[in-house]
């Protein structure tokens, strides 16, 4: 068991006139491997719940255990946080807001620097990063981020996370505020995550068509309770309640369910695209004794999500940037457009990490 | 006509010898009264399309004309801003004063506008909203969608012509993003205000009169929402989708099941499918 969280209960603004009540008793156990959605509507506790789990909020009732660290509302022991951080890793909502830094790689140095790991540990670390979200290091790495495109902030941003090599990675509504391009590619970037980072995510989305791409498991918050925790293919037996929470329920169940009120039942379990395009052709081959492939509907928004790793399609689809201008004169020309002077040019960030370890050999 | 774009182009320098053209060339009529949904990804151009329609960025070459006056002519360009107002993506950003009724009265008191008219003005662009009862309340502790509809009261109440919404639905939940669709509609309908929604949910883009698709700083596609989503190869290939049901008719077309043509709305996909099954 990765999470297990008992009887946690929180309220804002406790005795004041604005206390609104977050969280009461919540209990809740997140496996190792687990691919986890949270839906709610706005206000409904879900993003109280996750600051929990990272320790950003400390419970007020109840208590969290995150593999062997117990968060509880007692002051003492004192809970090495600082562990906690490197064990769960949390991608904000518009992480790229809090890029700071005035390179790249700087940027995703940050977190595995205040673990306190070695220099060379921390540029290894940031390379791998940075390549894992997709981008070209060498063409990234010096560029500042602002002058990078929003979909590509956002993968700094996540890569700055994944440098910490977290066990839990929790996300938060990942995809918001992308154009649908953009949004496949973070998808896909998620689902590979799963596979060559973090072994139990957590993603919170409004979306449900999007939740449904990837997870194995969906817990409903509702009313500052757990409404529901169940298997993604199960979860939409209550798709009336859900939609009476105001939720929405995906688009393939909706169709599913307008058939079945019209005398066409497709049967139960379809929750993506892929399942209602499959049950469909199945139902047509019956109808018309016809032998059309099961498999043959192809639900591709973008058709590239086996094609992650040659380096010739990744760049095709924009997830590489082609070097336009020597990288050089490119820093050079943000520090004129900020008012630097040229002797205070940007310094690529691998020169000082390098002399950072070089000092530290010397003094040994 | 509301707004008349003639071979506008609008470029941002980068620095003295680098240019980039967001806007190239574009030319376009939008006649008065109508729902436009303006789309492309990131980077396309659409939001500096619509800062030159309100004159927050003049255009580089061409002229931009709202009612007939040029935003390049400098003692038009209040009348303007007041014709064209807009909201913005964040909804946390707009708004300045602390009580509701004081922010949508920001406006109108900048423009002079005397006190009794100024009452008026906010209480009927709050109940245009569903706002009215929150007009003592402070805006910081409501949820998007209300301080997007909150936003939209702010502009109303200079009573422009011309609402443009540039990704205002872009931060919002579900329930957010209807309310302050719904909003736009009937503000459309009911007072003829002329809407420009720029957005990237193709399922907004389908309740709107007219379609507007730009790719590379110019318009890819313009025409009714229907006609454009027939090009889905084409929208896709520029980086952008079709509505969920008018993919899922495609993928079942392609399996070999004859799905007809033109499915873009849940409905028109399972009165399809009924027949079929």
């Amino acid at each position: 068991m990765s999470i297990v969280i008992k009887h946690l209960s929180f309220t804002y603004s406790a005795h004041t006139p604005y206390e609104r009540k977050a969280l009461e008793n919540i209990n809740l156990e997140i496996n190792e491997g687990d691919f986890l959605g949270i839906i709610g509507h706005t206000g409904s506790g879900k993003s109280t719940f996750i600051q929990h789990i990272n320790g950003l909020i400390k419970p007020q009732v109840g208590e969290v255990e995150i593999f062997d660290i117990k968060l509880t509302p007692e002051k003492k022991p004192k809970v090495n946080l600082r562990k906690l951080r490197s064990k769960v890793g949390m991608v904000f909502q518009y992480p790229e807001y809090q890029l700071f830094a005035d390179t790249v790689e700087k940027d995703v140095a940050f977190g595995p620097k205040n673990l306190g790991l070695s220099a060379d540990e921390v540029a290894k670390r940031v390379k791998q990063a940075i390549e894992m979200v997709g981008l070209d290091y060498e063409a990234v790495k010096d560029r500042a981020p602002f002058e990078l495109s929003g979909g590509q902030k956002r993968r700094v941003a996540i890569a700055g996370i994944i440098a910490m090599q977290p066990k839990v990675l929790i996300l938060d509504e990942p995809t918001a505020g992308l154009d649908p391009f953009g949004k496949e590619q973070i998808l896909n970037l998620i689902k590979y995550l799963k596979t060559h980072c973090s072994p139990t995510i957590i993603v919170i989305s409004h979306d449900i068509d999007e939740i449904t791409r990837f997870a194995n498991r969906i817990v409903v918050f509702n009313d500052s309770h757990i409404a529901y925790d169940e298997p993604m293919q199960q979860l939409f037996k209550h798709s009336r309640q859900l939609q009476k929470m105001g939720l929405d329920i995906p688009r393939a169940v909706k169709v599913v369910n307008n058939l079945r009120a019209r005398g066409v039942d497709l049967g139960e379990e379809i929750v993506t695209a892929e399942d209602l395009l499959k049950a469909i052709i199945k139902r047509y081959n019956e109808a018309h004794s016809t032998d059309i492939d099961e498999n043959a509907g192809i639900f591709d928004m973008y058709d590239f999500s086996q094609k992650w790793l040659t380096s010739e399609q990744r760049e095709e689809l924009g997830l590489i940037t082609r070097k336009e201008e020597p990288k050089d004169e490119k820093s050079h020309k943000v520090g004129k457009k900020f008012g630097l002077k040229n002797d205070k040019k940007i310094k690529p960030a691998k020169k000082e990490v390098e002399s950072k370890s070089k000092d530290k050999e010397d003094k040994e | 006509m509301a707004v008349t774009l003639d071979n506008v182009t609008y470029s941002y320098n980068i620095d003295d010898s680098h240019r980039i053209d967001a806007v190239k060339g574009i030319s376009l009529n939008i006649k008065d009264g109508t729902f436009v949904a303006l789309v492309g990804h990131n980077g396309s151009g659409k939001s500096t399309l619509a800062k030159l329609l309100n004159g927050l960025l003049l255009p580089t070459s061409g002229e931009v004309k709202i009612f007939g006056n040029s935003t390049l002519d400098p003692n038009k360009i209040y009348d303007i801003r007041k014709n064209v107002g807009m909201v913005f993506q964040n909804p946390d950003n707009q708004m300045i004063a602390s009580i509701v009724e004081d922010d949508v009265a920001f406006g109108p008191e900048n423009l002079g506008v005397e006190r009794d008219e100024i009452i008026n003005r906010v209480e009927w662009a709050l109940s245009k909203v569903g706002m009215l009862e929150y007009r003592k309340r402070t805006p910081f502790k409501m949820s998007g969608g209300q301080k997007q509809r909150l936003a939209i009261a702010g502009v109303l109440a200079i009573k422009p012509k011309i609402l443009v919404l540039d990704e205002s639905t872009a931060m919002l939940d579900p329930r957010g993003r209807s309310e302050v669709l719904e909003v736009a509609h009937e503000l459309n309908k009911q007072d003829g205000i002329t809407v420009i929604h720029i957005t990237h949910f193709m399922e907004e883009a389908l309740e709107a009169d007219r379609l507007i698709v730009m790719h590379d700083g110019r318009i890819a596609f313009d025409g009714t929402p229907r006609e454009v989503f027939k090009n889905y190869e084409e929208l896709k290939a520029i980086k952008l989708a079709v509505p969920w049901e008018t993919q899922m008719a495609i993928s079942l077309q392609k399996a070999g099941i004859d799905m007809g043509d033109g499915i873009v709305n849940e409905e028109e996909l399972v009165d399809r499918l009924c027949q079929l099954l």
